[in-house]
């Protein structure tokens, strides 16, 4: 009984998870041996270049099917692999939307290692889509392909509040890299919706979100993909350039609109003459005039963001950490947070602390003011793209959007007649 | 007539050229993130693995209950070569059990992960069933405060999944989890 009252009166001390030979090191005579346990590593080195090879041959793949064979069976069949493969075999990490991320904190902070397969991984889709439009988003994408695969029927969304949406990638591209080259959190890993339903578990939010959104999907085209993926953002930026479009068809366009109805993301933009309609001039001093606000709302967005660091601050582990100390002095309860409780245990000076937090607040300011300004100038980009009307006289694929499903083939009567 | 002459070729040449432009510019952006970006990721060993630092952990139970994984995929590790064999263990017995037995109220795992062997007077041999471990560290507090501190978490590679951003690494009371090289995967305590 006493040995065990010891144990009580040890266990209270809270000794740190240290080696100290307490006990000698039996002396066996029994001939026993130490058992010889083997850990096995897992090559990860071998499946994040077998993930980049196979991303690789998707991408051609799906070049293939959108530029040449025109085939939407393909993209399905691309899509079909990449949610069992990229989903729910590899189970989603390091993908190209996350890598975002690492690619925002390598420039930030020159000492964090950046693996190469994940630069590549950035890097790999937007050259695709400067040469041939998103084909990574067409069915490479598991996120995406997930949806296209649950995809019933498309309810048209009106098309102000499509524009509207339009910009929450952008935000969450802006506070994606705010946080990441802070090193605060990985904001577009912590929320991606369909992580917890390719792994079969996680957080049980997510999954719900995960699960309503694909509902969603049933009845809307690709509502992450149109409206939150931050990937697509830049996707459609450098699809913007592309050399080579999307199309729906080679022959004469009849302007019969069914391609129109037919595409999930509202990409397809109906013959107009607006500019006819319009007095002379009245056009170029709108223009003029979203020109002038450009500058306006990217300097009032980095100052905006700018104003509300220190909260945002909030999100990095260490902030929080002095923030807690801070709020433990001030009530000056028994009860610790188990950080600052750690932080006592390990014997942390808080002038240090300080320190570092003073720094990440600096970086905090310098990112804010560039997330701030990233936004307000995709708000005042999307504003001069909506005052330029341009005259079509045929159904256009807007390329910005277009996530080259080729839905519009199938639909399309000049495409069935070749 | 002179008017209608220049439109079709004014707009659309102007068009074009702010495409090549575009072009240009997002390609060469691409080129000088790749280029700026590349030699260094390509310089040294990348750190891929996350693994707990054994020195630094302080068993605040978060490894448990923080994993993406349905079980997580930290799991007590015994070194055996740091171990006492002792028979009344720290990591293994509560504390204050009235009797010193192996029933069940007795056992401190929650699980009952840790069996032990008789293996000579006074020794016993500990070994942990990792599919029945947790992660929940208290055996791992049991024999840090009392033992040789043989016990300890590590993350066991072939269920982590590697995620982009460990979640336990978020909440990390003492920042131990860290990510390291391949070649650096597994902190152990008796073969460091």
């Amino acid at each position: 009984m006493k040995r065990l009252a010891s144990i009580s009166v040890l266990l209270m001390l809270k000794a740190r998870a240290f080696a100290v030979a307490r006990f000698p090191k039996p002396d066996f005579h029994s001939g026993y041996q130490y058992p010889d346990i083997v850990h096995t590593v897992p090559n990860e080195t071998f499946w994040s270049w077998m993930d980049l090879g196979i991303l690789t041959l998707m991408l051609l793949a799906a070049v293939w099917a959108v530029h040449r064979a025109k085939s939407r069976r393909i993209i399905l069949g691309i899509s079909l692999v990449s949610v069992l493969y990229f989903g729910f075999y590899r189970s989603g990490c390091v993908c190209s939307l996350g890598s975002i991320q690492n690619v925002a904190l390598a420039i930030a902070d020159p000492g964090y290692h950046l693996p190469l397969v994940v630069l590549l991984l950035f890097l790999l889709p937007l050259a695709f889509a400067l040469f041939a439009g998103r084909v990574f988003c067409a069915g490479v994408c598991p996120i995406g392909a997930l949806q296209e695969l649950v995809n019933v029927r498309n309810f048209r969304i009106s098309r102000p509040v499509t524009v509207a949406l339009g910009v929450i990638p952008w935000i969450y591209l802006a506070f994606a890299i705010l946080y990441a080259a802070t090193r605060s959190q990985f904001i577009i890993c912590r929320f991606d919706p369909f992580i917890g339903i390719f792994r079969m578990g996680g957080d049980i939010g997510m999954i719900v979100f995960g699960v309503l959104l694909l509902l969603l999907a049933v009845f809307v085209g690709r509502p992450f993909c149109q409206f939150l993926c931050p990937y697509g953002a830049l996707l459609g930026l450098f699809s913007r350039f592309s050399a080579r479009k999307v199309e729906i068809t080679s022959p004469e366009c009849i302007n019969c609109s069914l391609c129109h109805h037919a595409c999930p993301v509202d990409a397809i933009r109906p013959p107009s003459r607006s500019s006819r309609e319009e007095a002379a001039g009245k056009g170029i001093k709108r223009v003029l005039l979203y020109l002038c606000v450009l500058p306006l709302l990217t300097v009032g967005g980095a100052l905006l963001l700018d104003s509300q660091h220190d909260s945002l601050s909030l999100a990095n582990k260490q902030v929080r950490l002095l923030h807690l100390l801070q709020t433990q002095e001030e009530t000056a309860t028994l009860q610790m947070a188990p950080e600052v409780e750690a932080f006592h245990e390990m014997g942390g000076d808080v002038q240090v602390l300080e320190e570092q937090v003073g720094h990440i607040r600096q970086q905090f300011h310098l990112w804010s003011l560039l997330a701030g300004g990233l936004i307000g100038f995709s708000v005042g980009c999307r504003l001069l793209r909506l005052s330029v009307k341009r005259t079509r006289k045929t159904y256009e694929i807007d390329p910005v959007a277009c996530v080259a499903c080729g839905k519009c083939w199938s639909y399309c009567p000049q495409n069935k007649s070749r | 007539m002179k008017k209608q002459a220049k439109q079709p070729k004014g707009p659309t040449s102007r068009r074009d050229f702010f495409k090549t432009c575009g072009t240009i510019i997002a390609g060469s952006g691409l080129l000088a993130v790749g280029g700026y970006l590349a030699p260094r990721s390509s310089a040294t060993e990348g750190d891929s693995m996350w693994q707990i630092d054994p020195e630094l952990c302080l068993q605040c139970g978060r490894c448990q209950t923080e994993c993406v994984m349905p079980v997580s995929a930290v799991k007590c590790f015994h070194a055996n070569q740091v171990c006492g064999y002792c028979d009344l263990c720290g990591g293994y017995y509560r504390a204050n059990v009235k009797e010193l037995n192996t029933a069940a109220e007795n056992m401190l795992c929650p699980t009952g992960a840790i069996t032990r062997k008789y293996v000579e007077d006074p020794y016993f041999e500990y070994t942990i069933d990792e599919d029945l471990c947790n992660g929940c560290g208290k055996c791992v507090k049991g024999c840090s405060s009392f033992g040789n501190g043989s016990l300890f978490l590590q993350i066991q590679q072939e269920i982590c999944l590697n995620c982009n951003e460990c979640q336990i690494a978020k909440v990390c009371v003492s920042g131990a989890i860290q990510r390291v090289p391949v070649s650096k995967a597994y902190r152990l305590k008796d073969k460091a």
